[in-house]
């Protein structure tokens, strides 16, 4: 019942007509217009933004870690671009992207049509500028981290800014979560019938509000310690912190916090895949269920990120290891009811085109890659090899944060691309850039696992010339060079057809085979 | 050639299977988006392959904590016998027991009898090395690649970890592997095989070759 539903809500009603909202967006309503969709239009344009100034970043540190030794950049300079690399991607792009998408989709198929509380998302937005701005003027180089007590120690006397950037990513990411939660159970027809992006959206959204507190703290922390507001500190272990308390604080947000773009990045293909496919996905309770252990799962697991730590030991180590191993089961739930699905029935050869379905297709790809690979990274003994903080962690989460997240919210992108200008995009250049970023990442992330495996460290601007390290760097460049170039046809694309594209149909997405309509799953119907 | 750890053997087998479950994943997603032949998997199908994986997690964590476990059964031997659990060999079991101090940004090792080097520990091929690490400033990694262990130490505590030696004389690296300031990429030292190192039986009676 419920999947049809949520079909025909997809599919050619009258809401969905694309029409040419960007061009006749005035500056006042793209910047505080409360509306939904100029809401999220304006999230997704700046989190592209963001996309691009995080990776000049990485192709700036690329190339000085293309050949060993120092080239053009010194370690003060090359640990702020990581930071910020690592920073702006995560909190500037992964989150607000996908979180504004949800926001487009959600009211259109939900059919409420509105988004309910609107003025904390506008919000949220606003002081995640700020942060933005303070983290570019402050210039931290302690890592998306921010280890206490080296955060506060790296002698930068701008230091605050990037703390305080801490609480205000917390601050907008609390409100974007009650957002979300706002309008996941805004649906009529019961939570039995709800589409599987509101439960993704609900999931998560209580995630946001529970995990983002400790995020604050931490930067409440930094910022006491760091200006040395009080004679006893909360992490100085030199006046009478602790370091461990640091870490527990931090990785009750830090591990939940890559849940928050990966949840809504689900909810994309759970709510795209039935669209192109014309047929409802494989099961809707198993996707329910496995968006709930996800969300009990993220909390208690955070100290496997810092597990060769002595603290972590001893049963209480094994007690993460194990929930660590088994919030693998919720993920392997999903990509069943993916590939289920796609399996049920033929697939139409308008999916097979569309560039969305294709970007969805090896993003689940690349969670396979990154996902299965990483049953090893639960594990102490592997953990405690090759595996903690070298460069085998970078290609985990490249995998799951770019190959997976990132390219679904370019595909959900793409998808609502003939909604919000009226145009399609290029179909060659949206093919070059889809085919440079699947070639191009698979490089980067496999050349990263092979460097992980040789043990070279992570937050490096030199290195040695150790057997292996010389060729893996150079591939890994290579490869984000390759994604680079994909960023600027997709870029030129997304300009260039807003104006001269062709006009979309009323049905952007039809489901066809040989150009006929699907016969009897047509959303139509 | 043999590893504190005694890790190759569980982990290639451990290896081979996340290597297989994700060819699988790949095979099936291509066979789903190229194969002509349609398929409506059951529940009952999801839930023996959950019930595969769940099967997997256990084998992984029993694995992994046997290895650990052994690999820890001589360390931290003070608090053992504290806890009056002291069996084994304890520090009797390895041939050295050097200190290490981790800083920004560098490592020093201290010998039994006090003697200092900063940035290289000599010992002899094959020799089982006890590390007693601790770190003064900030938190450090402790990672030597060769061996195959990695720690982490933060400022509140002592670790304690152990290698054997390769027994090829050599040179070999020895790195922080925790982002510790903005010196943590030249937080590097050696690992320096010698043969021609007095054993610490020598040094303790008091000879020297």
């Amino acid at each position: 019942m419920t999947q049809e539903l949520e079909l025909e809500r997809m599919g050619a009603k009258a809401h969905w007509k694309p029409e040419n909202l960007t061009g006749k967006m005035s500056l006042n309503e793209l910047l505080f217009s409360n509306e939904y969709r100029h809401i999220a239009l304006k999230g997704i344009f700046t989190s592209l933004i963001m996309l691009a100034v995080g990776g000049i970043f990485a192709l700036i540190f690329r190339a000085e870690l293309w050949v060993p030794d120092v080239q053009f950049l010194g370690a003060k300079v090359y640990m702020t671009l990581m930071t910020l690399h690592g920073m702006v991607m995560v909190f500037g792009f992964l989150i607000p992207m996908v979180v504004s998408i949800c926001y487009y989709l959600l009211p259109k198929v939900l059919g409420t049509e509105r988004l309910y509380w609107a003025g904390a998302a506008q919000l949220s937005y606003w002081i995640l500028i700020v942060a933005a701005v303070l983290l570019v003027i402050g210039r931290p180089d302690f890592t998306w981290t921010a280890y206490a007590p080296m955060s506060f120690r790296t002698g930068n006397p701008w230091l605050w800014m990037g703390h305080v950037a801490i609480i205000l990513v917390a601050i907008s990411e609390f409100l974007a979560g009650a957002v979300l939660v706002r309008n996941a159970f805004s649906g009529s027809g019961g939570w039995k019938n709800t589409p599987l992006i509101a439960w993704a959206c609900g999931t998560v959204g209580l995630l946001f509000l529970v995990s983002v507190l400790p995020l604050g703290f931490v930067g409440w922390g930094l910022l006491s310690d760091g200006l040395q507001w009080t004679s006893v500190a909360f992490f100085d272990p030199s006046r009478g912190g602790s370091v461990e308390f640091f870490l527990y604080m931090f990785w009750t947000y830090g591990h939940p916090a890559v849940y928050l773009p990966f949840v809504p990045a689900i909810a994309i293909i759970y709510t795209l895949m039935p669209r192109f496919l014309g047929y409802p996905m494989w099961s809707y309770w198993s996707g329910v269920i496995a968006f709930i252990l996800l969300m009990l799962g993220a909390m208690p697991i955070g100290p496997h990120h810092f597990q060769p730590l002595y603290t972590v030991s001893g049963d209480y180590q094994r007690f993460v290891q194990f929930l660590t191993l088994l919030v693998f089961i919720p993920s392997v739930l999903h990509v069943f009811n993916w590939i289920a699905t796609l399996f049920m029935k033929p697939i139409p050869d308008s999916a097979r085109r569309a560039i969305p379905f294709k970007f969805m297709i090896f993003a689940i790809a690349f969670i396979v890659y990154g996902g299965a690979t990483a049953f090893l990274n639960g594990q102490i003994a592997p953990d405690s090899d090759f595996i903690h903080n070298t460069y085998w962690i970078p290609a985990h989460f490249h995998a799951m944060f770019f190959g997976f997240v990132g390219q679904m919210a370019i595909a959900g992108f793409y998808f609502l691309y003939p909604y919000f200008t009226g145009k399609m995009y290029n179909q060659a250049m949206a093919n070059a850039h889809f085919w440079l970023w699947q070639v191009g990442l698979f490089i980067k992330i496999t050349a990263m696992g092979v460097a992980g495996y040789l043990y070279f460290p992570r937050w490096v601007y030199d290195y040695l010339e150790m057997p292996g390290w010389v060729e893996a760097q150079f591939f890994i460049s290579v490869g984000g060079y390759l994604v680079g170039l994909g960023f600027i046809f997709f870029v030129v694309n997304l300009a260039w057809s807003s104006s001269y594209g062709k006009p979309a149909p009323d049905n952007p997405w039809p489901v066809e085979f040989d150009g006929q309509p699907a016969p009897a799953a047509s959303p139509a119907e | 050639m043999e590893n504190a750890l005694g890790i190759w053997g569980p982990q290639a087998t451990l290896m081979a299977i996340t290597a297989s479950f994700t060819v699988l994943g790949m095979v099936m997603l291509l066979a789903a988006m190229l194969m002509g032949r349609r398929w409506k998997p059951s529940y009952a199908f999801e839930l023996g392959f959950i019930a595969i994986m769940i099967g997997l997690v256990f084998y992984a964590d029993w694995s992994s904590v046997k290895t650990y476990a052994a690999y820890q059964e001589n360390l931290n031997i003070e608090e053992k016998k504290v806890s009056g659990i002291a069996v084994g060999e304890g520090e009797a079991a390895f041939d050295r027991i050097v200190t290490v101090i981790a800083f920004q940004w560098g490592f020093a090792f201290i010998s039994k009898n006090e003697e200092m080097s900063r940035n290289a520990v000599v010992v002899r091929p094959g020799e089982k090395v006890l590390f007693k690490i601790v770190s003064n400033d900030v938190i450090h990694g402790f990672n030597i690649p060769v061996a195959q262990i990695t720690a982490e130490i933060d400022p509140d505590t002592k670790r304690e970890m152990w290698i054997r030696a390769p027994d090829k004389p050599g040179k070999y690296l020895i790195q922080c592997i925790n982002y510790c300031g903005v010196g943590h990429s030249q937080m590097k030292a050696w690992l320096v095989v010698s043969a021609d190192l007095p054993t610490a039986e020598h040094l303790n009676s008091g000879e020297s070759n």
